[in-house]
């Protein structure tokens, strides 16, 4: 099993973790950083923290390592993009046939809205709210809609 | 009945996406421990989301793994040399730019120029002196013979 190898720091077993999940998480990076330099920053600082970090794993709460590791990748993505896109209107996102980028297009304008700055723009209700002059209940309830309908799009496409 | 609805409610993708709030990740752990259908259905939406980021995946720049493996090589390095080794590597070269480090070929090279420069230094000394002494030779020569010369005309007169 990888993780046990990983767990003792067996350096075939970091190349294999890089190889099997730095095409699937590129993907997602490039739909949150827009810059392919900082996209390829992101790519570096997320597998060295996760060699560092692998004893970890086992307490995140997470069954797979990719969606451990695609936690970690959207934190540090958000922090490299947020300098300059946090705020902007809509900017285009490099990756248009990323998987979220396809649900995303999929939404209602309102949803659409607010998935956008939660998820892509990683902001949270309370910004969100304070950003669209709407309450913070709303903006959950907005935001829940969303996520059910996320829900329903992966189960249908990638059951 | 309730366990249900509160899968549909996208909980476990908010987790998984990282949208989820602290109280909601706290609620949902809790809930899985209790439940443990809960527990297998985040691991369902975990592999349906990863298939899903599989479908098109796009590969980094070549240097970018180089970058991530240069760094595993290094600790891998550090690692085997740091515990192991039982003796204890002191730099005593002078790292200051004012000293050189040369093959020890340059010795014997030098060793050999010095003694190749004492000879030939030798040689062209000799050979001026030989040279000087061939010149003189060859003037008093000359004079000799200019002097008979001249003897040989006073007598004709």
């Amino acid at each position: 099993m990888l993780i046990e190898r990983l767990m003792i720091g067996d350096p075939a077993a970091k190349e294999q973790l890089y190889d099997r999940y730095a095409g699937a998480l590129y993907n997602i990076v490039l739909q949150l950083v827009p810059v392919k330099e900082r996209a390829n920053e992101v790519i570096v600082k997320v597998f060295l923290w996760s060699f560092q970090h692998i004893g970890t794993f086992r307490t995140s709460g997470h069954h797979t390592l990719f969606a451990w590791l695609l936690r970690k990748t959207r934190e540090f993505a958000i922090k490299e993009a947020l300098p300059e896109t946090a705020l902007a209107g809509t900017e285009l996102m490099k990756q248009e046939d990323g998987i979220l980028q396809q649900f995303y297009l999929m939404l209602p304008a309102d949803q659409q809205q607010v998935f956008r700055l939660s998820y892509f723009k990683g902001l949270s209700i309370t910004t969100i709210a304070r950003l669209l002059a709407l309450p913070e209940g709303q903006i959950n309830e907005i935001l829940k809609e969303a996520i059910k309908s996320f829900r329903q799009f992966l189960k249908k496409t990638w059951n | 009945m309730e366990l249900k609805f509160y899968i549909e409610s996208g909980i476990i993708e908010s987790f998984v996406l990282g949208l989820a709030s602290e109280e909601e990740v706290e609620e949902l752990q809790h809930m899985r421990r209790l439940y443990p259908e809960l527990d297998t259905e985040v691991e369902y939406v975990e592999r349906r989301l990863e298939r899903a980021a599989f479908d098109e995946p796009a590969m980094p720049p070549v240097e970018i793994r180089e970058r991530v493996l240069q760094k595993i090589r290094w600790e891998e390095g550090h690692a085997y040399s740091d515990p192991s080794s039982n003796y204890t590597f002191i730099n005593i070269q002078p790292k200051d730019g004012s000293h050189i480090t040369v093959h020890r070929w340059w010795k014997i090279f030098f060793i050999i120029f010095f003694i190749m420069s004492k000879v030939f230094l030798f040689l062209a000394i000799f050979y001026y002196l030989k040279y000087r002494m061939s010149q003189e030779q060859q003037r008093s020569d000359n004079l000799h013979q200019m002097i008979r010369q001249e003897q040989t005309q006073s007598h004709l007169l």
